[in-house]
């Protein structure tokens, strides 16, 4: 009997911890951002007496060619890479809902074009069909965040379309409609509170799919100028002193974008398993 | 149970004999690559350069200005002190107005397919760079005549004293064989012929039997076009005999090689828009700068960088402090050499022109403008970036904000008229002062962008140009440098502020001896080859 109270409380508890731990989590991505944005850029400004300098406790994760300190370049190499995802994630979701609206209510051509769309950008590579936007838009912070928005809607779309479908055909909707209700209405009533979890959770999920796609457009060059602190930026210029063997230029960097990036689609991941009902008692 | 034990002790010393193996093989390296030198035949040669000659090997679209044309030679050609000397030519001769330069032939040099060389090819030659006219610049020539076989006679539409600096680099090419291909398949009458070229690999050359000057010590030589990296894992497998490597590089251990660095007028400086703001080019770009326009704001920027800390921070002290574009060749004004690192003096410098920080945010200030501006530099050079970034902090303190930005050559033709640029120039050829400073060549090409002009330093470049030799011209280019009272350098009007000449980094085989290198110019590797024919294994 005793016993079983105790796994009652423990199962209880579970929830209780993957809600502190996802705010603790994002409290810390917080974190990350704020200090990337307030940290002081005298922190990273050249110093030659300082240069070359492995991992120490004054400098965390050593010192580059210039003297930089390469914590503080990570830390804002990871706050602008966050931020960047934060635009290029709203607006491709963004993009998606307004898509998945449209074909799912505005008639068969309507559904057919953007179904052709949807397909058209899941058959190109994301990073092919990034490289090409963000080529033509000039390249720079514009091309990168366009480039972004514009490659990671088509899943999420998809899904927001079978959504709406399924909630249209719904008996409820139906009586709604035969009651005289707008359409409006039910669209605000009855449609859009069922999206809603599935924008937050699609938006969650594509953050860390924009991060590193982000990393990965500015590390061949293509995103922002070589002397700003992306994360990208920071890993591509490391390889050419891998040779000399300043191995600490490359390997805190990485770990660092590797772990913001797992700690998003962890955070986004128990989002889910919380938001979703049918799970509610796991 | 014993024979399991038995067996693992044959495998254990056997491994033991491969480890011990593997040491002692590497504990005696030199030995080594002295045995892979005995198995190369003694007059064969493999160098390794960073990049190709992309145009091919056409001395009429630019081929050998950097470096030795190898396969071409020229009418004159500069030895190791850079003073003018013949090689094909035998003589030759300025009129009393200038405008006539007659220069006279060997009558016995003939091109490696054993056809003479005669005054025709020479006027071939000129006339196709003039036309193909895109590197090269021969727009002052009126007219070329053909005097006899072993004569001709260029005749100029102004005086020039630096045209002799098209006579240095213009390799001369048969008229008899020269069609489409001819930059993909030279023939000439240099001291090497060529052999085979595979784009973006190799190049091999072998000597050239009919040259008539010195004969060359190596009798084939073998060019790899390999990047960085390769050229260095080459150079350690012990299979390259010369490779030229970045500042990066420096300090690693190539055994068998000693580093050799070379003084070089490949410089690196900051080119700032003269003009205030307002005007426009011709096609709409932007001209002038407000802050940079201000003489103070150039000249505390000269004074406050510490150019010694950008050699030792960025080059790893493979280099040094550049002044001038032109440091230490014969025309360069030692009196340009300013003392710089000095943030008080330029402190004082800026607060008596009105410059200060009202607003108190570490920013000068006069009249509303903000002492501020964008700094340029290529996007895909890390040696650039390290410098702009470096420049950036050194100017902080002062006050003075610089922002950042890396671009490609594309962007920056847009914005070098109105904000400064990181630029790098280096030549052998005086004239290049004058297309970077001279008021005429404002605004033309790459040249002269901050719309420099001085009347006075015009004026002497004028005087240069019309002298009748190189040596008459040496004392009006460096007046123009500095006369005492106004001047293109850093005491003077400012319109740069030059920070370092780029070391030339070579890995070397020990035993090689490549002459003296002279000062090189702008370009990575090529511009050792300048006296290629001179060099020989010492023992």
């Amino acid at each position: 009997m005793r016993q079983a109270i105790q796994t009652d409380r423990l199962a209880l508890n579970r929830r209780h911890w993957m809600i502190f731990f996802t705010i603790f989590a994002a409290v810390f991505l917080a974190l990350v951002v704020i200090g990337g944005t307030f940290l002081n850029p005298e922190r990273i400004a050249t110093n030659f007496q300082e240069k070359n300098l492995a991992p120490s406790l004054h400098h965390l994760f050593g010192t580059d060619w210039l003297g930089r300190d390469m914590f503080s370049r990570t830390v804002m190499g990871l706050s602008l890479s966050i931020k960047v995802g934060l635009i290029g994630a709203i607006g491709s979701t963004f993009i998606a809902v307004s898509l998945g609206m449209i074909a799912a209510t505005m008639g068969k051509a309507a559904d057919r074009i953007v179904s052709w769309l949807i397909d058209l950008f899941l058959s190109v590579p994301h990073l092919v069909a990034l490289i090409l936007i963000a080529f033509t838009l000039g390249g720079g912070f514009k091309g990168v965040v366009f480039g972004l928005m514009l490659t990671h809607w088509p899943s999420l779309a998809r899904v927001i379309r079978a959504e709406v479908m399924q909630v249209r055909s719904s008996e409820y909707v139906k009586i709604s409609k035969r009651m005289g209700k707008s359409s409006v209405w039910i669209a605000a009533h009855h449609i859009f509170p069922h999206l809603l979890p599935q924008m937050i959770i699609g938006f969650l999920l594509l953050f860390p799919h924009v991060i590193l796609h982000e990393a990965a457009v500015t590390f061949i060059g293509l995103g922002l100028s070589p002397h700003e602190p992306a994360i990208g930026v920071i890993l591509s210029e490391s390889m050419k002193y891998l040779s000399s063997g300043m191995w600490w230029l490359a390997f805190f960097p990485g770990l660092s974008l590797l772990l913001i990036v797992r700690i998003f689609d962890w955070v986004g991941e128990n989002i889910r398993i919380l938001a979703d009902p049918t799970k509610a008692h796991e | 149970m014993n024979k399991k034990r038995i067996g693992f002790m044959i495998l254990f010393s056997f491994m033991l004999a491969i480890v011990l193996a593997g040491c002692s093989s590497k504990s005696n390296p030199a030995k080594e690559s002295k045995d892979q030198d005995n198995s190369k035949p003694k007059d064969e040669l493999v160098l390794s350069f960073g990049s190709e000659p992309a145009t091919g090997f056409d001395p009429t679209t630019g081929w050998g200005r950097y470096g030795s044309p190898l396969f071409q030679s020229t009418l004159l050609k500069r030895d190791d002190d850079l003073k003018i000397v013949n090689d094909l030519a035998t003589d030759y001769e300025v009129s009393e107005d200038g405008k006539v330069w007659t220069v006279v032939i060997r009558d016995d040099v003939k091109f490696s397919d054993g056809e003479p060389l005669t005054a025709e090819d020479v006027k071939f030659t000129f006339e196709t760079a003039a036309e193909n006219g895109s590197v090269v610049d021969l727009n002052v020539i009126e007219k070329i005549e053909v005097v006899n076989d072993t004569t001709i006679q260029f005749t100029l539409k102004e005086v020039q004293s630096t045209f002799v600096n098209s006579l240095v680099a213009t390799g001369i090419v048969p008229k008899h064989a020269y069609t489409k291909d001819y930059a993909e398949n030279p023939i000439g009458s240099g001291p090497f012929q060529f052999v085979q070229w595979d784009k973006g690999q190799q190049l091999i050359v072998e000597a050239n039997p009919n040259y008539y000057g010195k004969e060359p010590y190596f009798k084939k030589i073998t060019f790899l076009f390999l990047s960085e990296d390769a050229g260095l894992a080459a150079a350690k497998a012990g299979t390259v005999d010369f490779v030229a490597v970045p500042a990066a590089f420096a300090d690693t251990k190539v055994p068998g090689m000693t580093l050799k660095s070379v003084k070089t007028v490949d410089n690196r400086g900051i080119v700032f828009p003269y003009v205030p703001s307002g005007e426009q080019t011709e096609d709409g770009l932007p001209i002038g700068n407000d802050v940079t326009a201000d003489p103070a704001i150039r000249q505390a920027i000269n004074i406050a960088l510490d150019r010694q800390a950008l050699v030792d921070g960025v080059l790893g002290g493979y280099g040094s402090p550049a002044y001038t574009s032109v440091d230490g060749l014969p025309w360069w004004n030692p009196d340009t050499v300013i003392e710089d690192g000095d943030l008080e003096a330029a402190r004082k410098l800026l607060e008596d022109a009105g410059w200060k920080d009202i607003d108190g945010d570490g920013i000068l200030e006069k009249d509303n403008l903000k002492a501020e501006f964008s700094l340029y530099y290529t996007a895909d050079d890390a040696v650039r970036q390290s410098l702009t970034i470096a420049v950036a902090d050194m100017l902080k303190p002062l006050g003075i904000s610089v922002k950042v930005e890396g671009a490609s050559w594309d962007v920056i033709a847009q914005k070098m008229f109105s904000e400064p640029v990181l630029m790098g120039w280096g030549s052998h050829d005086p004239h290049e002062m004058y297309n970077i400073y001279g008021g005429a060549n404002a605004g033309v090409d790459w040249y002269n962008t901050g719309y420099y002009k001085n009347e006075t330093v015009d004026d002497y470049f004028a005087k240069a140009l019309q002298a009748r030799s190189e040596e008459e011209a040496l004392e009006f280019w460096k007046k123009a440098q500095w006369d005492g009272t106004t001047g293109l350098s850093a005491k003077g009007d400012a319109p740069w502020a030059w920070l370092v000449n780029i070391d030339h980094l070579y890995f070397v085989k020990d035993g090689l001896d490549i002459g003296k290198q002279r000062i090189h110019v702008h370009g990575h590797g090529w511009p050792a080859t300048d006296n290629i024919a001179d060099w020989k294994w010492s023992q």
